[in-house]
């Protein structure tokens, strides 16, 4: 069984870096942003395009970044443009529209939903356990993870641009009124999350044989993973990430189990989301 | 010359004029207090000027400079302090990280827990955790440490303590007194023209009145008349409230 956990290591470190993408997108500019898988996607559609029509990788990635960076930064300026003082609701589905237009440009774009193949940014095997390999990929993915949640988290409680940033996300409005350049600092925040998520997929695009829809489709496990943190905590998100990789790894080890694997976060979800209402449904019952 | 000028100021809100040509001029050491009916444009003449309403029409000017173009932190940093209707404090930071990012930079958080002592005891607690008063004082102190020049306050007594209205018009008061030129809209009529220099009414988003607070806290029958209209009985123009009078006020 732990064999087969170990298999889904790879998949658990993209969920993590994805979540708390995720969570610092939330806790900055207050919006769950279902695109965000989407605009990374673009960055290493980007990549690989060029680097099939011919381009070194190292130039692709760069461009690939840029790309899904400067995605991430449109995404932003219409959030923050049009629904800065909007509710949580009518901005999440502002981004859910924006990643059905991103998925439909970008399966017209990258030619519909066959796999591509994809060139591996971090090759080789990091070490072997109990005969199941742990990609280099899988290791500097989980590693990403808890350096940006530790990069996050320490920016957020230790630097004032981070504390002008907590501020920002509490109540946008207040915080122009007091000289803080909001638009500066979301746009900052748009862009930084749009070049993690484009490097996080880059890395593991490989072992998933994507296409643009499937790399989109990511940010469901994502959310899962930023739920059992409840969207607030980095440390929980990266467990909730790892955790969620390493069962959907045993899941596949079990044959009745293996075919609805991939519902898996959809269950964490519900499950996360029914435990976090059961104070209200006690007060409810009483 | 003028701390603030508003001049000819028209918003509208939803394509609807709600402010209508109104101008007022704001001086360095004074308090001026914003009358008028629930509805009349108080709160959206204090948004246009501070910038969170684009103006359909008219000029403000802070110190002699254009500002009605700019963006609201443009305007907070050239000297203009909005304290918002219901106590916007960051509830997630500390008390002392409310005051931090405001701070100007050659200020000291330490002057906002001088203008409001009781809030230094309570510097590491949670904003969110603050009663209503001290939430109100922790705004005011957040207003004051940013430097401001100008300090536009909407509805501060909003649901709070008869003690604790007092104790913040005495701080507005002692701010005017610094130097700081002082807008103030506030629904005890009477408790406000007690304590400001000068006086406007605004009806159905128009100025009706332009004066002394002298001469509208003596007449309180001429405020009623303001509220209303000219030869009125009814319809001010808003959801109608009276102005309430002094000993009506607070205890």
């Amino acid at each position: 069984m732990l064999t087969a956990a170990l298999a889904g290591l790879a998949a658990g470190g993209t969920y993590a870096l994805l979540g708390v993408c995720a969570v610092f997108t939330y806790r900055l500019v207050a919006v769950v942003n279902f695109a965000g898988a989407a605009v990374g996607a673009v960055g290493t559609f980007a990549m690989v395009m060029l680097h099939q029509a011919g381009m070194p990788l190292v130039p692709a990635v760069a461009i690939g970044l840029l790309a899904g960076t400067i995605a991430s930064g449109l995404v932003g300026a219409v959030m923050s443009t049009w629904f800065a003082e909007s509710d949580a609701q009518t901005k999440a589905a502002v981004t859910v529209a924006m990643l059905v237009g991103l998925i439909f440009a970008g399966l017209r774009v990258t030619g519909g939903q066959h796999p591509r193949q994809v060139p591996a940014l971090f090759p080789g095997a990091a070490f072997s356990l109990d005969n199941v390999v742990v990609t280099v990929a899988a290791v500097v993915t989980i590693a990403l993870a808890i350096a940006f949640a530790i990069g996050a988290t320490l920016f957020l409680n230790r630097t004032r641009v981070g504390l002008l940033l907590r501020a920002l996300s509490e109540h946008p409005m207040t915080a122009e009124l007091m000289g803080i350049r909001t638009r500066l600092l979301s746009a900052a925040i748009w862009l930084v999350t749009g070049a993690a998520t484009s490097l996080a997929l880059m890395i593991v695009a490989p072992e998933w044989e994507p296409n643009f829809m499937t790399l989109s489709e990511l940010i469901v496990p994502a959310f899962a993973a930023a739920l059992m943190g409840s969207f607030r905590s980095f440390w929980l998100t990266v467990v909730g990430g790892i955790g969620l990789g390493l069962l959907e790894g045993m899941a596949s080890n079990l044959a009745w189990l293996s075919q609805y694997r991939g519902g898996l976060p959809f269950v964490i979800i519900v499950a996360v989301l029914l435990w976090g209402q059961r104070g209200a449904r006690w007060d409810e019952a009483r | 010359m003028s701390a603030l000028d508003a001049s000819g100021v028209t918003i509208n809100r939803a394509g609807l004029p709600v402010v209508r040509a109104a101008s007022l001029s704001l001086k360095a050491g004074s308090i001026s207090v914003l009358l008028g009916a629930n509805g009349a444009g108080k709160t959206t003449l204090l948004e246009g000027i501070s910038g969170v309403v684009p103006l359909a029409g008219g000029t403000v000017t802070l110190e002699g400079r254009r500002i009605e173009g700019s963006r609201p932190n443009q305007r907070a940093r050239l000297g203009l302090a909005h304290v918002q209707q219901g106590r916007a404090v960051f509830r997630l930071l500390t008390t002392e990280e409310n005051l931090r990012i405001a701070c100007h930079r050659e200020g000291s958080i330490e002057q906002g827990f001088e203008l409001f002592p009781e809030l230094k005891p309570r510097r590491h607690v949670a904003a969110g955790l603050l009663s209503g008063g001290e939430q109100q004082m922790l705004v005011m102190a957040r207003a004051f440490v940013s430097r401001p020049k100008v300090l536009l306050i909407d509805e501060m007594s909003l649901g709070l303590a008869p003690l604790i209205v007092r104790r913040l018009m005495a701080v507005v008061r002692e701010l005017a007194d610094r130097g700081l030129a002082v807008l103030l809209v506030e629904q005890f009529a009477a408790l406000a023209l007690a304590t400001g220099d000068r006086a406007h009414v605004l009806r159905r988003g128009r100025i009706v009145f332009d004066g002394d607070c002298a001469s509208l806290r003596d007449a309180p029958e001429k405020l009623h008349r303001l509220y209303l209209g000219e030869g009125a009985d009814g319809d001010p123009g808003g959801c109608f409230e009276m102005p309430r009078p002094m000993e009506e006020d607070l205890p």
